[in-house]
């Protein structure tokens, strides 16, 4: 007889519970023992390889940095502005690879000119294949709408594709991490990046536009469509990004299309009213340079953007385009 | 027999099935945010990169949107409907999400439709659900554009040569086409009267502000509502501005309704103070009525403001060239403000 509590136990029901109680403990060994990870989760390996977009510039020559053409054909102004620059064979060689990436962000048609021109990208494609001799030119963009949506209803997709482009829409296998070494904002962050890795140039299009966050998307926040992720978050923070961006992509050519510029509720726009024809195409090697003369067709000043200012403090170009001498022409 | 007493153990138990409760709710939330967890928001997955739009959240109860009823003649489905959050608006319009966001935004659905024999003929419907008129007028006024053909199908409408904009109770809607054509134009009228029509609203909503700027040089459909951070100054909310056309010049003047007179007049200084710690100079003015009401007046590199209270608004013009047109205006503003405030007390 044992005394517990003032209870009175049997041996039976001792035993019954020094057995129970074996039992639950040993379930509890046997469980762990089944759940055991000898191995434990893996942890984020410190020497993942991040991703460094190449340096697609090429070596700049004096007077031939930034032109100014004005003119309402695209096709005409544009086939001025690369000629006035050296001509498309300064920056495609024969047997080149080029991605030109264009503004396809919406899915929206091209009257509004919330996206490249299609057929200024058509043309781009054009001279690429024609002068540059490129043994291949891809058109991608990562949207921020349905991908498929935005290059069908832009007319990019077709534009690109009858000109002999492959057009590349944005997979997830398409992404990796990169980090920008000065960067603030851009640190492991996935970028789209498969289609200009196995490219030797990189040419960008984009269109003037008001933009209600950044005050005007231009060339340099063109390059906005490279990040993935969740990259709206960077709007809290607009000008480092674009600046950032500045920094990380070189690319060969950016041509900024002010044929008609969205002066309002950008950058969707949304209406033909939002649009002011300026019948200005710039091409440059220098995107700051281009995106500060882009700001005066808005009607803004280089201090209205204070990315360009934090862009021309990286390094990434200069704000004062005049001091590049712009060749400028007009076309009747 | 335990020597515990009967109601210690019934306590013990007690404290005993609430503490397994909780840890069972614990592991219950803690599984249940596993399960949800989004990597692409720490920027680890780039899957999420270029996928539209988000699962249509459930839209049920007053103010459900629909699409299906309002098909133009002659047009067909382009697109399935898709529908934003707040948290996902920006995957549609990017950098101008913020404007609806900081508006009350709640949810919105858009659509495209094609003619049926020229599928190069589309438009695209979006209805954003602002919560409220206020909000609905907002963004709508916003975004207004210049030189637009006014309908008088609505209370806030119009037409540009490729869309159709107007505010519909708590919705602003937008109709946007591929092209400029009559066609295109006359479908969409067609599908704003199905949504006037068919899309729930409540009756009578006005705002009432609009009806407190003098009609004299008035630019009709020149209001705007600026609900937070009106002219860069962070504490001037709810604002209504209207255009004036004033000795061959624009001039913009304000109102903001606040709590109380105390309440108007301490942001009438603040926002006075905000300007000359900018860079104002202030000027004098001889306008009586102008002090009567506090008025101060302000040169701010080389445009005029000026800022004063009757009873709970504050007013004042914004950004005008002309001095003596600003002052006058402010002083008519003021005026009519006078028999509000007295019809407020009134009431």
């Amino acid at each position: 007889m044992i005394e517990a509590n003032g209870e009175k136990i049997g041996r039976r029901k001792l035993l019954m519970r020094v057995g129970k109680a074996g039992a639950a403990i040993g379930a509890c060994g046997l469980a762990s023992y089944l759940l055991y990870d000898p191995t434990g989760p893996e942890a984020r390996s410190e020497t993942i390889e991040l991703a460094t977009l190449p340096d697609f510039s090429v070596p700049r020559e004096a007077g031939q940095t930034i032109s100014i053409v004005q003119g309402q054909d695209r096709v005409k102004t544009v086939d001025k502005a690369i000629e006035l620059l050296g001509g498309i064979e300064r920056f495609v060689k024969p047997g080149d690879v080029v991605a030109i990436k264009p503004n396809v962000a919406f899915a929206s048609p091209p009257i509004l000119g919330a996206t490249a021109n299609p057929q200024l990208v058509a043309e781009v494609v054009r001279l690429c294949y024609s002068g540059g001799k490129a043994k291949k030119v891809i058109v991608t963009d990562n949207p921020i709408n349905d991908p498929t949506s935005c290059f069908t209803l832009s007319g990019v997709g077709k534009a690109a594709s009858e000109a002999g482009a492959e057009v590349v829409l944005p997979k997830p296998h398409l992404f990796r991490r990169t980090t920008l070494a000065e960067g603030k904002l851009i640190r492991d962050w996935p970028v789209f990046f498969g289609p200009f890795e196995r490219a030797d140039k990189l040419i960008g299009i984009a269109p003037v536009k008001n933009h209600h966050r950044a005050g005007a998307s231009m060339s340099m926040k063109n390059w906005y469509g490279l990040l993935g992720g969740r990259r709206n978050i960077f709007h809290q923070d607009i000008n480092t990004i674009i600046a950032e961006l500045s920094m990380m992509v070189k690319p060969t050519l950016v041509i900024l299309d002010g044929t008609e510029v969205m002066m309002t509720n950008g950058p969707t726009g949304g209406s033909v009213s939002d649009l002011r024809r300026a019948n200005t195409l710039i091409a440059s090697t220098d995107c700051v340079a281009a995106d500060s003369y882009g700001a005066t067709l808005l009607d803004l000043k280089v201090s209205d953007l204070p990315y360009l200012a934090q862009a021309e403090k990286a390094g990434a170009g200069t704000t004062d385009y005049e001091s590049l001498k712009p060749a400028r022409a007009t076309i009747g | 027999m335990s020597s515990v007493p009967a109601p210690a153990r019934r306590l013990e138990s007690a404290v005993s099935v609430c503490l397994l409760a909780i840890l069972f709710l614990v592991a219950v939330c803690v599984l249940l945010k596993q399960g949800d967890v989004d990597m692409s928001r720490f920027g680890t997955d780039p899957v999420a990169a270029g996928v539209v739009g988000a699962k249509p959240p459930a839209l049920t109860g007053q103010g459900e949107l629909f699409v299906g009823p309002l098909l133009p003649e002659g047009f067909k489905k382009l697109s399935e409907s898709e529908f934003y959050n707040p948290e996902n608006l920006y995957e549609k319009i990017d950098g101008k999400a913020s404007l609806y966001t900081e508006s009350g935004f709640e949810k919105l659905l858009t659509q495209r439709f094609a003619g049926t024999q020229d599928e190069d003929l589309w438009m695209e419907l979006f209805i954003y659900d602002m919560a409220n008129l206020r909000n609905a007028f907002s963004v709508y006024s916003r975004q207004k554009r210049a030189d637009v053909e006014v309908l008088p199908d609505a209370q806030f409408a119009y037409r540009t040569g490729n869309g159709l904009y107007f505010v519909h109770g708590r919705y602003y809607v937008e109709l946007v086409g591929s092209s400029e054509s009559a066609e295109l134009l006359g479908a969409m009228s067609q599908a704003a009267e199905q949504i006037r029509t068919k899309l729930a609203v409540g009756k009578d909503e006005q705002i009432t502000e609009l009806t407190f700027f003098p009609q004299e040089g008035l630019v009709a459909g020149s209001n705007r509502l600026y609900l937070a951070s009106a002219f860069g100054f962070k504490d001037l909310t709810d604002i209504f501005t209207a255009g004036y056309e004033l000795r061959g010049e624009t001039i913009t003047a304000f109102i903001g309704r606040r709590l109380d007179a105390n309440d108007a007049q301490k942001l009438a200084e603040s926002y006075y103070r905000f300007l000359i710690e900018n860079g104002g100079a202030a000027k004098p003015t001889a306008n009586v009525s102008l002090k009567s009401w506090q008025g101060r007046v302000v040169d701010f590199y080389g445009t005029t403001e000026i800022v004063f209270t009757v009873g709970p608004f504050v007013a004042g013009i914004h950004e005008a060239d002309n001095r003596q047109a600003a002052e006058e205006l402010a002083a008519a503003l003021g005026h009519k403000l006078s028999k509000v405030a007295e019809a407020v007390r009134n009431d």
